[in-house]
């Protein structure tokens, strides 16, 4: 039964939603594909129609892909980043999350202060790392003052500086966005431990079993879904991972003196420089690349997560 | 395996800083003999689930011993136990199957216990055949009816050969038919294992059809332990007595005076060595005969036929339920059209409590 | 794989063997336990006990140690924050850093941190973008969500789908048509353009639609039967009731305004529009280009995380449900 006055009341309603999303969602997903075909596409001949220098073709992939671009660079960074932090930040956020479940005194306290990092700017704190790691002087000197991190572990590793390596620009990153990512994934995870009923651990301790077991035969198994979730969402977040290389290494995405082909830029760093200087087409397509792979990726988690969480 | 419980004890503590501390099993003192069935029977709150956890290991006990044999296991953890426990809602794994799930004890032994993948199945097919689930193995807990998840808690607990095994209200879950079942199925099981058993239930019809011996429990007090039928032919209190038998045992105020009982005005019965007291008077439904020249003279309300027998509802100015509900035999014809009908009683089937303590009143019986 | 191929060839036999052996099957369950029981000599029993003490307290002490020592790892960088930003340059700039001032607080770093940045206007910037879009924001997601959980109509579900499918597509994909699209309507260097293009999360529509979906129906044909216009039923019925979800919307708008960094950057750079995260990395925090004067950016990174930090400790308990409620990644 459809009443007749609800129907426009409805429309009425949801009018501001659908006239916004028609301008900013719904017409860039069509102009955005669009754009990612246009070949030699510049903004400047819409103002004159009859200089129409634009074909449809593959040209902003290919160009994408061109030797030693800035975007292929980006898209190693970007997938490394990804393999290297989910995985980590997943197993560490579960340790968390299973150790928290476990105690009483002081979980609550505990439980706030992983929470922490959650409610923070990742563009401030990533300054803050970057201070951390941060060589305030001349690198290699022996009077420069190497940084609160390697003062703690008595090294003097060039994380970030002019002429440091990529392995240690990684592990910088890949510390600051485990830590980044830590509260999320350990307050899904949490959630899920505390809605596995009781007495499964109950029935596994009356049988005596050790605590790894514990964990890998009913834990993991009984959050797998959430743990699945935090994947997802975790490698989708990896993909559009940007700010906290901001944050980082500043606007500059990488060590003095890096390159764009070898800075430490990623696929949606290079989308967003390309806007100023009215390079659509080539964005476009880096962005259809983003989607594509977001999506193969989900599908292939979903996948397994079918497989491994069935019950 | 024979279990002592001595003074058992369990306190929980408040909840909030000004709140009681609550005695959840009061010097709870209990020799479960070797090969029996026990039903730990009570309304809920009455820590017969505590007390079961206790025996389980799940739960530290805060005073009192319990010993599995001559061992002292009060200290000792679950695993360390050798205990066997089915659980309300079984928590089976949700993601193992069948096969799994009963294999998933085993393939926790350590050291000289240490099984092959070998002997592993061949113990549980054995275990799943003694419940009749072995043709189950490889079905998902959520594949399987209520009735069969039980059967499979059960194999599972078994699997390890326990020295006890617990069931906490192993057929709540279950619906009716199943119920009936399933209890004779756990009866059948444990006479074949021989392997002593403790159940917790608040179904007193359960406890009393199975159980080998039964205890009454009431807010962490044990109130009377005993076989089934000596319980209800013999409760110590009002409260054991109000709690086995349905339909539930009649309730009056009554009397006692020349050791004679009177209900209302009327003496109804000769209560020989009954001091002159207020009583509650028990009578079971099955204690009433219909009898024109009885004593007890009650307002007949309706009449129920159930085949062999009839129920009749009457009431009465001095009983504590709204009806009372009496069974006879169905020769037992009330004349058309009847508003009184009256009663005499059958002696033993009457029992006294003192009306504030509540405790029996004893009476010589001819 | 292995376990299949186990199974299958024990199987069969084994059921064989228990057809023969069911009926001694009972006998063999019972011996065994006694034997069991047997072994368990009173020395066992105390060796087991402790045993069980042991393991138990190791295994808790582990626990804890596990978790402060990583409770330590996720505040020190707060920490260093902090005391860097009450460094003086000098103290900064020796060549061990000094895990505690030791020349003095130099708590003029935050007044020249909110000069050199001008962090006033920015503030005032962020804070009337934050306002001003989580007020509009709210409103188009409640009055969307009403309609989508209350009422009836031609093409709901379709709708709804469609929206909830825009979800899956990641947001830079439309950040380049209305780069362009702001572009192009002259919009750049206003706080229009920081306000409109995000007024509408299919996410919060989402969520408060299902918190809308979970009241019953009579309480709405009660209201009808009453006399009540929607609009009334809207904030006297739905709005209370849903009341934990909107705080939560509230504050995660709010802190999106705070954080944001992407869009500002792209569309209003200039210093009469700049946001907070924006104005934050880009900065110059020293005259002097060859010494950055860090004590200065780190009193600046202080100033920007304080309002978080108050939200955080004020509203804790919203956050923590909203995004355990509904996984919300902020």
């Amino acid at each position: 039964m459809v009443d007749k006055s609800q129907q426009w009341k409805a429309w009425i309603y949801l009018a501001p939603a659908i006239v916004l999303m028609l301008v900013f969602t719904v017409w860039p997903i069509f102009n955005t594909i669009m754009m990612a075909f246009k070949e030699g596409y510049n903004p400047m001949y819409e103002l004159n129609p009859e200089f129409d220098g634009w074909t449809f073709g593959l040209q902003n992939f290919i160009d994408l892909f061109a030797h030693a671009s800035a975007f292929t660079n980006a898209l190693v960074n970007t997938l490394l980043l990804c393999v290297l932090t989910v995985p980590i930040s997943t197993m560490l956020a579960l340790l968390i999350a299973v150790a928290l479940h476990s105690i009483k005194p002081l979980q609550k306290l505990l439980q706030t202060i992983f929470f922490l990092p959650y409610v923070t700017n990742s563009i401030a704190i990533g300054m803050v790392f970057s201070v951390m790691f941060n060589i305030v002087g001349d690198v290699g000197s022996p009077d420069a003052n190497y940084g609160v991190i390697n003062q703690i572990f008595g090294t003097m590793i060039n994380w970030m500086n002019l002429g440091s390596t990529k392995v240690a620009n990684y592990a910088v990153m890949v510390i600051y966005i485990v830590w980044n990512a830590l509260p999320f994934k350990i307050l899904v995870l949490l959630g899920g431990l505390q809605g596995v009923n009781k007495q499964y651990y109950d029935a596994a301790k009356v049988d005596g079993t050790s605590k790894t077991r514990v964990f890998w035969r009913i834990t993991v198994p009984l959050v797998s879904p959430m743990i699945v979730y935090v994947l997802i969402t975790g490698f989708i977040g990896g993909f559009k991972e940007y700010s906290s290389i901001v944050g980082i290494f500043g606007e500059d995405m990488g060590a003095t003196g890096q390159q764009a082909h070898e800075n430490m830029n990623t696929m949606v760093g290079v989308i967003y420089d390309a806007l100023p200087s009215g390079q659509y087409g080539k964005a476009s397509a880096a962005a259809l690349v983003l989607f594509v792979i977001i999506l193969i990726v989900t599908l292939i988690n979903l996948k397994i997560s079918k497989k491994s969480t069935h019950y | 395996m024979k279990v002592v419980l001595q003074d058992l004890t369990k306190i929980f503590p408040s909840r909030n800083k000004n709140g009681q501390e609550v005695v959840a099993v009061n010097k709870f003192s209990f020799e479960i003999p070797d090969g029996k069935l026990i039903g730990l029977l009570g309304p809920s709150g009455c820590g017969k689930s505590t007390t079961l956890y206790m025996i389980c290991g799940l739960q530290q006990p805060s005073g009192g011993k319990i010993f599995f044999g001559e061992d002292d296991v009060t200290e000792l953890s679950p695993e360390n136990r050798g205990v066997g426990l089915v659980f309300q809602n079984y928590a089976l794994y949700p993601h193992m199957t069948v096969k799994q799930n009963i294999m998933f004890p085993l393939e926790n032994l350590k050291g000289d216990d240490r099984m092959t993948k070998t002997q592993m199945l061949e113990r549980a097919y054995h275990v799943a055949k003694l419940v009749q689930i072995d043709d189950l193995m490889d079905r998902k807990p959520s594949e399987l009816s209520g009735g069969q998840q039980q059967r499979v808690a059960i194999a599972r607990a078994l699997v390890k050969m326990p020295r006890v095994l617990l069931l906490d209200e192993p057929l709540s879950n279950l619906d009716a038919r199943l119920r009936l079942q399933t209890r004779e199925e756990i009866k059948r099981i444990q006479r074949e294992t021989h392997i002593t058993t403790v159940f917790v239930t608040h179904d007193q019809e359960e406890a009393m059809s199975i159980s080998d011996m039964i205890v009454v429990m009431k807010l962490g007090v044990v109130q009377q332990i005993g076989k089934p039928q000596e319980v209800y032919d013999n409760p110590v209190n009002l409260f054991v007595a109000k709690f086995l038998g349905t339909p539930p045992i009649n309730v009056f105020d009554g009397e006692v005076k020349g050791e004679k009982l009177y209900i209302g005005e009327q003496a109804v019965l000769d209560v020989k060595g009954a001091a002159d007291q207020l009583v509650h008077v028990g009578i079971r439904p099955e204690g009433f005969i219909v009898d024109a020249n009885g004593a007890l003279e009650c307002d007949l309300s309706n009449v129920e036929v159930m085949g062999r027998d009839v129920s009749i509802v009457s009431r009465h100015a001095s009983s504590q339920n709204p009806v009372i509900r009496s069974i006879v035999d169905a020769d037992n014809k009330l004349p058309e059209g009847a508003t009184k009908v009256r009663f005499s009683l059958k002696p033993h089937k009457v029992f006294l409590f003192n009306k504030d303590s509540e405790e029996r009143v004893y009476f010589e019986v001819k | 794989m292995e376990e299949k191929k186990i199974d299958q060839q024990v199987a069969p036999q084994v059921v064989e063997d228990i057809d023969s052996t069911i009926a001694l099957g009972t006998t063999s369950l019972v011996d065994k336990t006694m034997d069991e029981s047997a072994v368990m000599s009173e020395r066992k029993i105390e060796k087991v006990k402790q045993r069980q003490r042991v393991a138990k307290i190791v295994g808790k002490i582990g626990v804890y140690v596990f978790l402060i020592a990583m409770a330590l790892i996720v505040l020190f960088p707060f920490y260093w924050m902090i005391i860097s930003s009450l460094k003086t340059k000098d103290e900064y700039y020796l060549t061990q850093p000094t895990f505690w001032p030791t020349q003095g607080l130099d708590f003029a770093n935050y007044a020249q941190a909110f000069k050199v940045g001008n962090l006033g206007v920015t503030f005032a910037n962020t804070v009337y973008v934050g306002i001003v879009s989580t007020a509009l924001s709210l409103v188009i997601t409640v009055l969307s969500a009403f309609a989508l959980a209350r009422l009836e109509f031609k093409g709901k579900n379709l709708l709804f789908a469609g929206m909830l499918a825009t979800m899956m597509i990641p947001g830079e994909l439309f950040t380049i048509t209305n780069y362009k699209t702001v572009v192009d309507l002259g919009w750049t260097n206003t706080f229009t353009v920081l306000i409109v293009p995000f007024l509408v999360s299919v996410f919060y529509i989402y969520l408060l639609r299902q918190n809308f979906m979970q009241i019953p129906d009579e309480l709405y044909y009660a209201a009808k039967v009453d006399g009540t216009s929607d609009l009334k039923y809207l904030w006297k019925v739905m709005i209370p009731i849903a009341m934990p979800s909107l705080i939560s919307i509230t504050i995660l708008k709010m802190m999106g305004a705070w954080n944001s960094y992407v869009w500002p950057r792209l569309v209003a750079s200039d210093d009469v529009h700049a946001l907070i995260t924006y104005k934050l990395r880009t900065t110059q925090w020293d005259t002097d280009p060859m010494y950055v004067d860090y004590p200065v950016q780190m009193a600046a990174v202080t100033l920007v995380s304080i309002p978080l930090f108050m939200v955080f400790i004020f509203l804790r308990k919203y956050i923590m449900k909203g995004v355990a409620r509904s996984g919300i990644k902020g």
